[in-house]
């Protein structure tokens, strides 16, 4: 693939006290891919996630998202850059429908604020109408509109999963970091999933995707990089990685012969 | 229990068609204006004169309620020093009216910008902060305000200032002590107003932005709402609230002093909103007129007053520890510790 590199990691330190959560780290994700980041617990995954979306500010090295740095920009800036995310464990607005929470997040590009809505100046009704639409929208490609007037905290499980990634793509990112969309759910909900997400590639995002699950992760990746104690020690073809010691080293530990 | 209040009024609001809302919404403000007729009824407050009562404490804490409620309810940010802006307002109509001779009206606007001002002030050093510590520091806010009042012999010190002007009459409506009514119906017209900007702002961005902050700030964030700016705008919008109540307030009672600006008022008004139901409008009212308006019609009993006042507080919460009518929510939370963190 010669896609361009859409976000690109340069030398990533990430440290917390004595702890290096991410070691000079260096990742590139390329335009329209789906890239899968794995390793054991605690190996630094989601720390990747929080740095890139500004939660933590890098030790030190450098994030590069379509050839800029995100440097000293802050957290909803880079959101509305085109980098948006979804949570390991499920965070959505409880009290908030469905509906309401994809349009919190695609109003990020809207232009009205306050004095706008409070007098309905005809932006902001536009823009009202046109946010709805869009959500509406995603919502269906999701595959859960008929939940649109819900209650987030009323949804079930899997259907909070999947507005979670609704959600993320109200904000119209560019890239989408998945953190463990299929934790707690059952192989046929998991290969539900992978149908979704290849979907949502082909219609145009890069996916970045923490997940334990590795037949989905196999199926679906284009590319699979591995993460162990924050530093990276593989990044392959799914099936080489498979194949590659250092990662069924880091998986299942040396074997005892070898020690 | 079975039944409930919030619900029932909200299925019946559901169900109604455009007109038939309209008509609700007209009986209801129609009834809200002819509340004077009540007095020398049962609902008669014994000891002050009952339309007084209606415009204070009873329509100024309901006004005030409303706006604290944006910040504490809406937004989740606790704001101990709400009293600050009231007493902006207040002191911008005492100044303005007594030194440039501008009318209650004319104040009105430049109150309400100053508070906002005061608003958007405090709002950007202390917004940083969350939590208790956002409370203290308002809370501080507060008394700053109250004590530079006390020791400012410019305008008054401990003295306050005194023989503020009451509103010119207007369309016919005479505003001073044999006509209560003109101020009960002119902060009615406030409320109303301030309830209607409130509902618009909910369906709206600004209130999915606040609401977002309010369930998970860190998470609105990512999700691309520029916190600092909604937080700041809850605060500010509160901050207008407080101060056309202050200019209100001033020009009927005609005296201010620092001593009116307690913690106590920041503290009440708080009580209101939660009691009543954090977050809903039509909760916030009702706990506002009804903690302002008991203690009134109770004032025969002297000082055992507040001690009722207390006990109906202590035993309505335990009863009912979400407020009177408490925000959206069709079913009852099996998961809360889950979802705020």
């Amino acid at each position: 693939m010669t896609n361009p590199v859409i976000l690109e990691l340069k030398d990533l330190t990430m440290q917390f006290g004595g702890v290096k959560a991410l070691n000079q780290v260096n990742l590139s994700v390329k335009k329209g891919e789906i890239l899968a980041l794995i390793g054991p617990n605690g190996a630094g995954k989601t720390t990747v996630f929080n740095v890139v979306t500004g939660v933590y500010k890098p030790t030190n090295g450098e994030i590069l998202f379509n050839g800029s740095s995100l440097k000293g920009k802050s957290r909803h800036r880079i959101t509305k850059s085109g980098i948006a995310r979804t949570f390991q464990n499920v965070r959505l607005f409880g009290d908030m429908t469905a509906l309401e929470n994809v349009l919190t997040a695609t109003d990020v590009h809207n232009k009205s604020g306050l004095m706008g809505a409070m007098f309905t100046s005809p932006r902001s009704r536009r823009e009202e109408s046109a946010s709805r639409k869009k959500a509406q929208e995603i919502l269906e490609f999701i595959g859960i509109a008929n939940r649109s007037d819900q209650l987030a905290r009323n949804l079930p499980y899997g259907d909070q999963r999947r507005l979670e990634i609704a959600r993320a793509m109200g904000t119209n990112p560019q890239l989408l970091l998945l953190d463990e969309p299929a934790a707690g759910f059952n192989p046929s909900e998991k290969k539900a999933l992978g149908e979704l997400i290849v979907k949502i590639r082909n219609s145009g995002y890069t996916v970045l995707l923490i997940e334990h699950d590795m037949s989905l992760v196999m199926d679906i990746s284009d590319r699979v990089a591995v993460l162990d104690f924050g530093e990276k020690i593989a990044d392959d073809l799914p099936k080489l990685v498979q194949d590659n010691p250092k990662v069924i080293e880091a998986y299942l530990g040396v074997p005892a012969d070898a020690s | 229990m079975t039944f409930n209040l919030r619900d029932y009024g909200a299925n019946i609001w559901a169900r109604a068609n455009k007109w038939q809302r309209y008509l609700m919404a007209l009986v209801f403000i129609v009834a809200a204006f002819s509340l004077p007729l009540l007095e020398n009824t049962f609902f008669n407050t014994p000891n002050t004169p009952f339309v007084s009562v209606l415009f204070y404490p009873i329509g100024l804490y309901t006004l005030m309620a409303l706006g604290l409620n944006v910040v504490v309810g809406k937004s989740g940010l606790l704001d101990l020093g709400y009293v600050a802006f009231y007493a902006v307002g207040a002191y911008t109509a005492g100044l303005l009216g007594a030194s440039l001779k501008l009318n209650t009206w004319e104040v009105m606007p430049i109150g309400i910008a100053l508070a906002m001002l005061s608003g958007l002030i405090l709002g950007a050093a202390v917004l940083r902060l969350k939590g208790d510590y956002l409370a203290i520091v308002t809370l501080g806010f507060g008394e700053i305000i109250r004590i530079t009042a006390l020791n400012s012999p410019a305008i008054g010190a401990s003295m306050g200032i005194t023989d503020i002007a009451n509103p010119p009459t207007t369309f016919g409506f005479k505003f001073d002590l044999d006509n209560p009514e003109s101020y009960y119906w002119t902060i009615l017209i406030i409320i109303i107003i301030t309830i209607m900007a409130i509902r618009i702002l909910s369906i709206r961005r600004p209130g999915r932005a606040w609401e977002a902050i309010r369930q998970d700030e860190d998470v609105a964030e990512l999700m691309g709402v520029n916190i600092y700016k909604y937080k700041l705008w809850a605060f500010v919008f509160g901050a207008a609230v407080g101060g056309a109540a202050g200019v209100l307030f001033a020009s009927e009672s005609m005296f201010i002093s620092p001593n009116i600006f307690k913690l106590e008022v920041s503290i009440f008004i708080l009580a209101f909103v939660v009691f009543g139901g954090m977050g809903n409008i039509w909760g916030v009212i009702l706990g506002a007129v009804l903690l302002s308006y008991i203690p009134e019609r109770i004032r025969f009993l002297s000082d055992a007053r507040m001690l009722i006042f207390g006990l109906v507080l202590i035993i309505m919460m335990n009863l009912r520890p979400d407020g009177l009518l408490p925000r959206k929510k069709r079913e009852k939370i099996k998961s809360d510790k889950k979802d705020s963190k």
